[in-house]
């Protein structure tokens, strides 16, 4: 059984990695403007869409189709998580959990479908992009909640005397980099990748002139980009400070940092590529990582750090 | 257990119908909305016997095109070798094709016009729009037509019609639609999204004084005697504007000029 449930959480893990991936995917999409290279939905140029030749996979379609294709492997992949979950898992809120990635999972394919049918609108396509990273971090929070560490306990840390307990600040910087997320995909689906063409000026100014909701959705990234920033060396300095040797909590911090460089680094590479796919690509994927990351940590934290050690062993006992 | 299995079958169900719903797809584009040339009495389009032509002229070294990267298509890679680059700017001898060159405002009011009944095509052949830019009457019959042996989608970027995407994935297919209301400041964008180098312009007039540059940057409209505000678009250089006057049998030659220097409005 306990072979069985370490397996549970290896297919958690997998399915994590393969959202990551089918995230880059969909930012592929984007960054091609293949979005509508399949005018039609559920259905391929009136094929089932499993039956599409793929010698016709050609253009824009490779990358809007192979999206369709990775998102149904997912969407199988969770299915089985599911069921999996409902017949092994004995904590059910674990297995209520994995049901709400698979009904994200499955509205995240109807708005996919909903963006294709009525064109595009930004405000369909940024929930698509938003739903997402929430679907993503669901899945983590599976992958966390099925490993042996979290079923046998996390080891308690004494939480250290700080201005912003480490709980409150992993999820301050965590609704931080959501948000940043949500900007960077209004961004992108209003086109507003370029409103600002320079970097690390706007157009030659600290402040650009406001002529456009293009430039100050794009300026608002930017803004959020230091946010985030700096939301992210506050936690990492906390934890080097106050938790140094506690691994669980200091590598995935040491990660975020690291990671957050990376995106600061694409997304001005991205502007001066003028969105080079690639790049852009990137960035949408080191977002999610960001992200993920962030979201690990705060779980981790909100575990681990006690204000009572042996109060919480008393009651644990 | 039999509890967890009933809800296990349900979430299957939920899946699987999320999986087929849905559907079809679209044989004909979609129906237009609104339009029509007006109310009023029909114009007598004989009295449109004056003659305003001339040649939209390109000052200096045009600009380069853009390379054009086929490869994501094989037949469409097959054709790379005759377009290597977009069709942006086209210059001959100094004239700048692909201009609509059209009246913008002094035409008569209280008028309609007959209606243009002949279909015009755009064809999609060799993984390009041809032609690249052309104007149509409202209401008149576009046939959107695909010559390749590979898959297109046409997809019109109207703001004041509705917009539409369809698929051609058969060669030889062909679909009909009508564009209802005029769109000519700035036309409609086709785009094929599956290409993206594909692409073509199509300006709607409710009238039928309107015309696009010849290779050699030549035009011709007949007016009928009036004051006009006649005007001239590119993709890249925008558009100018200049005030002609024509009486009856006139022959007036007039001229448009772009340069580098001019820009197209986002």
């Amino acid at each position: 059984m306990r072979h069985e449930n370490l397996a549970l959480h290896r297919f958690a893990l997998f399915l994590a990695c393969c959202t990551a991936f089918l995230i880059f995917v969909g930012g592929l999409v984007t960054s091609t403007e293949s979005g509508l290279a399949v005018p039609d939905w559920p259905t391929t140029y009136g094929w089932n869409m499993f039956t599409f030749p793929y010698s016709m996979w050609v253009g824009g379609i490779f990358y809007e189709h192979g999206h369709r294709y990775v998102a149904s492997i997912v969407g199988f992949f969770t299915v089985v998580l599911t069921v999996w979950m409902w017949m092994r898992e004995k904590r059910a809120w674990v297995r209520w959990l994995s049901t709400a990635a698979l009904a994200a999972v499955i509205i995240q394919g109807l708005l996919g479908g909903l963006t294709v049918r009525l064109l595009l609108p930004t405000w369909v396509s940024t929930l698509h992009a938003c739903l997402a990273q929430t679907y993503f971090c669901t899945v983590i929070a599976l992958a966390v909640f099925t490993s042996p560490e979290w079923k046998h306990g996390l080891p308690l840390v004494k939480a250290r005397t700080q201005s912003v307990p480490l709980q409150t600040l992993c999820i301050m910087t965590t609704a931080a980099v959501y948000l940043q997320l949500i900007l960077g995909a209004l961004m992108r689906h209003m086109d507003a990748g370029l409103a600002i063409p320079d970097f690390p000026l706007a157009m030659g100014q600290i402040i650009p002139p406001f002529t456009s909701g293009k430039i100050v959705v794009h300026f608002a990234h930017r803004v959020g980009a230091v946010i985030v920033a700096s939301m992210i060396i506050w936690t990492f300095s906390t934890i080097a400070r106050s938790y140094r040797h506690e691994r669980l909590l200091f590598r995935p911090a040491l990660a975020m940092l690291v990671l957050v460089i990376v995106q600061i680094a694409l997304g001005a590479t991205a502007i001066w590529t003028a969105k080079a796919v690639y790049p852009t690509t990137a960035h949408v994927l080191n977002g999610a990582l960001v992200l993920g990351t962030s979201f690990l940590l705060t779980l981790r934290a909100c575990a681990m750090v006690v204000m009572d050690i042996s109060r919480e062993y008393r009651s644990a006992v | 257990m039999h509890k967890r299995t009933i809800l296990l079958g349900a979430l299957l169900l939920a899946v699987a119908l999320a999986g087929a719903c849905g559907g079809g797809n679209d044989d004909d584009l979609p129906p237009v909305e609104g339009g029509g040339s007006g109310g009023g009495p029909t114009f007598d389009m004989s009295k449109a016997n004056a003659t305003v032509s001339g040649k939209i002229a390109f000052e200096g070294t045009p600009p380069p095109n853009d390379k054009i990267q086929m490869s994501a298509d094989p037949f469409c890679q097959m054709h790379a070798s005759s377009y290597p680059v977009a069709e942006t700017v086209k210059v001959n001898n100094g004239g700048l094709e692909n201009v609509i060159v059209y009246v913008s405002s002094g035409l008569p009011t209280g008028v309609s016009y007959a209606p243009a009944t002949q279909p015009l095509e755009v064809d999609q052949m060799n993984c390009h729009y041809i032609p690249h830019v052309f104007t149509i009457r409202t209401n008149q019959p576009l046939k959107v037509k695909n010559s390749d042996m590979t898959l297109h989608n046409i997809h019109a970027y109207a703001e004041k019609n509705p917009q539409f995407n369809v698929g051609q994935a058969v060669q030889g297919m062909v679909n009909e639609t009508k564009f209802g209301l005029p769109e000519n400041a700035p036309p409609i964008p086709l785009r094929c999204d599956v290409h993206r180098w594909m692409g073509a312009f199509v300006g709607v007039f409710e009238h039928p004084f309107h015309t696009v540059s010849k290779p050699d940057g030549t035009f011709e409209l007949k007016l009928p005697p009036g004051t006009y505000e006649v005007t001239a678009w590119h993709e890249k250089f925008g558009k100018k504007t200049m005030m002609v006057e024509v009486k009856d049998n006139d022959k007036k030659d007039v001229g448009f000029s772009f340069s580098v220097a001019d820009k197209a409005a986002d």
